[in-house]
């Protein structure tokens, strides 16, 4: 039977591909440092965890799916995710491995538990996935890609939302997916996006480093008092587009109420408040 | 929109419902939201359309040709002539396809941001 191990928060950023990609100088300077020191902790620790599978609860940016058919949830049920062209050109990573068995049990649960999502056969990733996950998961010039992924795409971009409690319980019921599911599977799920930024508008630029860290605080300690926000608070608390947090919510709702902290990484710079966040589970 | 209170509504739905749409925001925060996205679907699909690289070369080579296709207003038009980052925004492009204008026309994200920030206290 498969379990979930581990659970990762992180932040997804295009600013974090053009760093990753600048290479380790620009990686290792004052600047950065903060940002890729902790991820670095993280590839360890997941190292030593070996998970099977990664499920990342992400969102996509209008690089996979358009507003002329905007799915709330999307689940990918493929062997194969290519990286998609955002406007300037794919990223070089070659295509992520998926694992479709697992997809299309997901798939059967989640359906069988009232979360009826959007079935995707194939589906191109963009930085939602790719930004945090080579920090992670990425062995430049040997194997590549180590884990394959299930992605779970959920609707931040266009109103209405699926409310903060629907997204915790959508995680809840991806818990029992993998829970039910016959082969011998360690899986990690992740959660990306936020924290506080906003693109848009006077305050753009605007981050909000308190806020950011009690969110942490919540999502670790608390994480049910975080379902009782509405949209407008955490866009009050966090800017427009800092409703990607919900993913991070997602992921908590897949993990054991007693999953417990182990990587705790804050960095406010610039235009975003970058956020890491690792869970570990005692394994039963 | 005043919502009906229907005596068959559970005592809860009014709230859940309005809390799906956030309407106690400042207006410097804003939604893209029914009204945005009606607005801007026109801009969006021509913005949208630059992840193809064919899309992009042909913006290059000929960029009223690449308008042409997405039938956009003359108002439209003008916005996209201008690079008015904050009235695109202003009419219904969503970020996320305005950074793969960015890509196109050589502005960095700091430049429309700055743009943004200097918007505020105009009348939108």
């Amino acid at each position: 039977m498969a379990s979930v191990v581990g659970g990762i928060g992180a932040s997804h950023a295009p600013s974090m591909e053009h760093i990753y990609d600048a290479g380790d100088e620009v990686r290792r300077s004052d600047e950065w440092e903060p940002l890729f020191g902790p991820f670095e902790e993280v590839a360890k620790w997941l190292e030593e965890l070996k998970p099977d599978r990664l499920v990342v609860i992400y969102n996509d940016h209008m690089d996979e799916f358009f507003l002329n058919a905007y799915p709330t949830f999307a689940l990918g049920v493929a062997d194969t995710y290519p990286v998609a062209d955002e406007g300037f050109g794919a990223r070089p990573f070659p295509p992520l491995p998926g694992d479709a068995k697992l997809g299309w049990h997901i798939a059967r649960s989640l359906v069988a538990d009232e979360f009826d999502i959007t079935i995707c056969q194939e589906l191109e990733v963009d930085h939602g996935v790719i930004s945090p996950l080579p920090m992670v998961d990425f062995s430049e010039g040997e194997s590549g890609w180590k884990i394959p992924i299930v992605p779970l795409a959920v609707n931040v971009i266009l109103h209405p939302l699926p409310s903060p409690l629907r997204c915790w319980k959508l995680g809840q019921a991806l818990r029992r997916a993998i829970l039910s599911y016959p082969e011998d599977l360690r899986v990690v799920v992740v959660g990306t996006g936020g924290l506080s930024h906003q693109l848009t508008g006077p305050q753009f630029g605007r981050v909000t480093p308190d806020w950011d860290q009690e969110f942490m605080r919540l999502l670790s300690e608390e994480p049910e008092a975080l379902t009782e926000y509405k949209y407008e608070d955490l866009i009050k608390l966090g800017g427009t587009e800092s409703v990607e947090v919900v993913n991070w919510l997602a992921m908590r709702g897949a993990l054991p109420r007693d999953a417990r902290p182990i990587v705790n990484a804050y960095y406010a710079h610039r235009i975003m408040g970058y956020g890491l966040q690792t869970f570990a589970v005692n394994e039963r | 929109m005043e919502l009906t209170r229907h005596p068959e509504l559970p005592p809860d739905y009014l709230a859940r419902l309005e809390a799906v749409q956030p309407k106690n925001l400042p207006p410097e925060l804003d939604l893209f939201d029914e009204q945005t996205a009606t607005r801007g679907m026109r801009l969006n699909k021509a913005a949208y359309s630059l992840k193809d690289a064919r899309q992009r070369k042909l913006f290059a080579r000929d960029e009223e040709a690449w308008m042409d296709q997405f039938g956009l207003t003359d108002q439209e038009k003008g916005l996209m002539r201008r690079r008015d980052w904050i009235g695109l925004w202003r009419h219904g492009m969503s970020i996320y396809v305005m950074v793969k204008l960015s890509g196109v026309t050589n502005t960095a994200l700091p430049e429309i941001g700055k743009q943004m920030r200097e918007s505020g206290g105009s009348d939108g």
